[in-house]
């Protein structure tokens, strides 16, 4: 089965969006080939749900982030070869020769250029080739079904011509002949596998270089049954200087009730946490130290909740549909993480302290899932201490010094009931503006 | 002075839209060119602040509306101008001398595409010179659109043009060439002028054309200029939201005792759809454009400023609240450049605590209260700051929209009624919803006894 998620989350989290210079994709996105763009974006899509699958990919990053390798072909030579091997060729040796023929006297007739053309293409494959077979003795001890795959095809019989093909110079007809048939009919199916491999190993490099670039790590990936998260840093990944803050979510402590002022670091401290659990089931390397977390089923947040009145949505109805979802998701009995950022802000006080009571309380049942809220409904927290025992309460503190505030981004547990809205208005000098 | 406004209001209000979807530029823009429709957009980018000025358009538009005139030109002829003027290449012009008989020849078999081009271009210039000559003529005797007709008559009795309005039907070689040297190159700027004038022609009857249809009134535009205490500010009768199917029309009067608008009211009664048809029909009769009323009548002011569906900004590192305080803090500078606006915060505070929430909103409101040319309209689910306002300033009008119980069902008027509310039902909602009862009736696994 599928990690589930939805547009809500992915916007939330500014996760996938190629055209978004802040999303992680973005961030990720290093790549030097179209192809290897094109599987980062898949591999965002599609999170894996298997603790295998997952520590088998981070383990290849964490290869290669480890060795500092760069992708063994320049982009031109590798757009070549990608052009020469995307068309196809006759499917016999006579038949190639024939046409190549044909193109010969093209070129020396009327200046045709497709014989140019087909020998630099062949030229660049070979050299590609030739420097994939260099590049993969330098990763032997990496023993991934991938790797040893592609090594076997490079080292097929056949395949060893290649290596023996001349590096650099014009290859003579029969050469070209010969090769472009092996090349594009024999060996077919192998060198599509070596193509994909090649965009593989882009992103690999890609990604693990970004790792490395910002200190990185890698999520060790455990089965579902043992339903834990736990890490001793997690910040978010795009910030400069992010403040890092520990984390550990289990089955007898899976709801984390949070609380502190405006601009504390609510909403960013639950981004980081929702991001890191999202790029970890990717086996993509998270702003988050020794994590090991229980792979899910999916992951839900709802952070910036628009209204929608073209549906005719108020705010709040929006909120209370999106909880209703998330309701219908949990009640279907998968593993979840949840992530509810301010809580029925849209609506009066009241309402929102019974709401998110009655709420927060039905959720708790549901010790296979972990849930993050956020209110400043801080009532609602001395209440739920009484009549649950699975929750952990934590609050972003503030600091005044003077009339400023400060705010030290770190988890402190317990509930707080810091505030200092007036103060921000204050200092922002509002008031005396309009007189 | 400009009129001003900022993305964040154009969004709020629809008025582009995102791609493809419902917008009210997009209730407009029946524009039968494609110049018509770039200049319908920049009047929506720069809406008036003059008075004159917007009566003057919106006299146009509503004289265009009652003759119900349809655009006299063909779309195809602007296609074929346009990239036809685009070339000012003296080298492309046509040459009498080389019309020998073997050019005729080549081009009876296939005429080369920038000859196409020219000849194309002189043709469906000289129609429209022809049309806006007939089309001048039959407005002949009414008041409206003056000027502009003037400046039309004026370019086409040029006597540059003569030859041209009285040319046949079919044009010769000769002729083209001829038509094409005035055309393109020594008349041009007139040429380009004439078009413009099409194109805001073009805006006009497109822009009549939506009026008569959907029914929508043209505002009045009060001269800016009156004095004294408890002047009018506002009168719209029976406005409602243009994209809301069967909106209900609601009436609001502001004059300067009354400008700063409390509004109440539970969840869902629509609060937020009032506010923005209230500045949608702000912002169009700025433009001079009709408005989705039953009868307006506005003083003008320098801006209009909604904050309804504010992101918040983590990547320049503001919460939702600050966000708030930042949005508010920008309404104070302008108007603290002593500039009159129309500002609209619905759910001002929401991203705080209740009780930051209400200090500030009873903080801020008061102080807006102080500038009785703007026009202030305020939301909010705190309604204990609406009794201490009451007793602080007395220029508040208090406003709600009603909730009816009917059973378990919460029903709603969408009319405006004066007072404060504290209807609330959210619970209500959530439990129509089947929220909790989903959550209780779900598979729950068995806890393990070892948590690991």
């Amino acid at each position: 089965m599928s990690f589930i998620t939805d547009k809500q989350t992915l916007d939330d989290l500014n996760i996938t969006g190629r055209f978004s210079p802040q999303s992680l994709f973005s961030l990720f996105n290093a790549t030097r080939t179209r192809g290897g763009e094109k599987l980062l974006d898949r591999m965002f899509h599609e999170p894996l749900s298997d603790p295998a699958a997952i520590n088998s990919r981070s383990g290849v990053l964490k290869y290669f982030h480890e060795r500092e390798l760069s992708f063994p072909v320049s982009a031109q030579v590798f757009e070549d070869a990608e052009a020469y091997l995307g068309g196809s060729t006759g499917s016999s040796f006579l038949a190639v020769a024939g046409d190549l023929l044909r193109k010969k006297a093209l070129e020396t007739a009327v200046k045709d250029e497709q014989y140019g053309h087909l020998q630099n293409g062949l030229l660049a494959t070979i050299g590609m080739l030739n420097a994939l077979q260099g590049f993969l003795q330098k990763v032997s001890d990496l023993s991934t079904g991938q790797f040893e795959a592609v090594q076997a095809a490079l080292n097929t019989h056949r395949a060893k011509w290649l290596q023996d093909a001349p590096e650099g110079q014009p290859l003579s007809l029969f050469q070209l002949a010969r090769y472009d048939h092996l090349i594009r009919h024999v060996l077919r199916e192998e060198t599509e596998n070596i193509l994909d491999f090649m965009y593989h190993l882009d992103v690999y490099i890609a990604v693990s270089n970004v790792a490395r670039a910002r200190g990185f790590s890698y999520a060790q990936a455990l089965p579902k049954e043992q339903n834990i998260f736990r890490t001793t840093a997690v910040s978010h990944p795009a910030l400069e200087k992010a403040v890092a803050n520990p984390l550990t979510l289990q089955e007898d402590r899976n709801v984390l009730f949070l609380t502190g002022a405006n601009m504390a670091g609510k909403s960013t401290f639950m981004k980081s946490l929702g991001i890191a659990v999202y790029l970890a089931h990717m086996g993509f390397p998270v702003a988050a130290k020794d994590m090991q977390f229980s792979v899910r089923d999916g992951l839900y947040t709802s952070i910036n909740v628009p209204d929608n009145l073209n549906l005719g949505y108020s705010h709040f109805y929006a909120e209370v549909l999106r909880v209703k979802k998330v309701a219908e998701e949990v009640a279907k009995g998968h593993d979840l993480l949840v992530i509810f950022d301010e809580l029925f802000k849209g609506t009066n006080v009241k309402d929102a302290y019974d709401a998110t009571l009655a709420v927060t309380k039905e959720f708790s049942t549901y010790r296979n899932s972990f849930f993050v809220i956020s209110t400043h409904i801080i009532e609602v927290g001395d209440r739920l201490k009484e009549d649950c025992d699975n929750l952990q309460f934590s609050y972003l503190p503030t600091i005044m010094e003077g009339t400023v505030p400060r705010y030290p981004y770190t988890l402190t547990a317990g509930i707080t009931s810091d505030r200092h809205g007036m103060v921000i208005i204050e200092n922002e000098k509002i008031l005396e503006m309009i007189e | 002075m400009l009129f001003t406004t900022d993305k964040q209001t154009l969004d709020d209000l629809n008025i582009f839209g995102k791609h493809g979807g419902d917008s009210i530029y997009n209730i407009f823009n029946r524009c039968a060119t494609r110049g018509g429709a770039g200049i319908l957009e920049e009047m929506f980018r720069y809406p008036l602040a003059d008075s004159e000025a917007i009566n003057k358009r919106s006299g146009i538009i509503q004289s265009f509306a009652a003759l119900d005139t349809s655009f006299p030109f063909k779309t195809a002829a602007f296609d074929a101008a346009t990239p036809y003027l685009a070339n000012t290449d003296e080298r492309s012009k046509l040459t009498v001398q080389e019309n020998s008989v073997a050019r005729k020849l080549t081009n009876m078999m296939a005429m080369d595409a920038d000859t196409q081009l020219i000849y194309k271009g002189v043709e469906s210039l000289t129609d429209l010179l022809k049309q806006a000559k007939e089309f001048i003529k039959e407005l002949d005797g009414n008041g409206f659109y003056r000027e502009e007709k003037e400046e039309m008559s004026v370019i086409l009795n040029d006597p540059a043009f003569a030859a041209i309005l009285q040319s046949r039907e079919k044009l010769s070689h000769a002729q083209i060439a001829e038509f094409d040297v005035i055309l393109r190159f020594r008349q041009r700027n007139l040429v380009e002028k004439l078009l413009g004038l099409i194109f805001y022609l073009d805006v006009y009857l497109s822009v009549a054309k939506v009026a008569a249809e959907r029914k929508f009134v043209f505002p009045k535009a009060l001269p800016a200029n009156q004095q004294g205490n408890g002047h009018d500010l506002l009168k719209l009768e029976g406005v409602y939201h243009p994209l809301v199917k069967n909106a209900v029309p609601n009436s609001i009067h502001v004059t300067t005792d009354s400008n700063v608008i409390f509004l109440t009211g539970a969840n869902m009664a629509g609060k937020s759809t009032f506010m923005k048809s209230l500045s949608i029909a702000m912002f169009l009769a700025h433009a001079g454009f009709p408005v989705a009323a039953k009868k307006m009548e506005f003083a003008v002011l320098d801006g209009v400023y909604t904050t309804i569906n504010l992101p918040d900004n983590l990547g320049m590192g503001a919460s939702h609240f600050y966000a708030e305080v930042l949005r508010v803090k920008k309404m104070a500078q302008e108007l603290s450049l002593k500039k009159d606006l129309f500002i609209v915060f619905d759910e001002l505070f929401r991203g705080t605590n209740v009780k930051d929430a209400y200090e500030a909103t009873i903080a801020i409101t008061s102080a807006f209260a102080k500038k009785r040319e703007s026009i202030f309209v305020i939301s909010t689910h705190i309604i204990e700051a609406g009794d201490v306002l009451k007793e602080k300033c007395g220029n508040i009008s208090f406003v709600y929209l009603p909730t009816r119980m009917k059973g378990h069902q919460p029903e709603y008027t969408y009319t405006l009624e004066q007072g404060i509310t504290s209807d609330r039902h959210g619970m209500v909602i959530v439990n129509n919803e089947g929220i909790l009862e989903i959550l209780r009736n779900g598979k729950k696994k068995p806890q393990k006894t070892t948590a690991t």
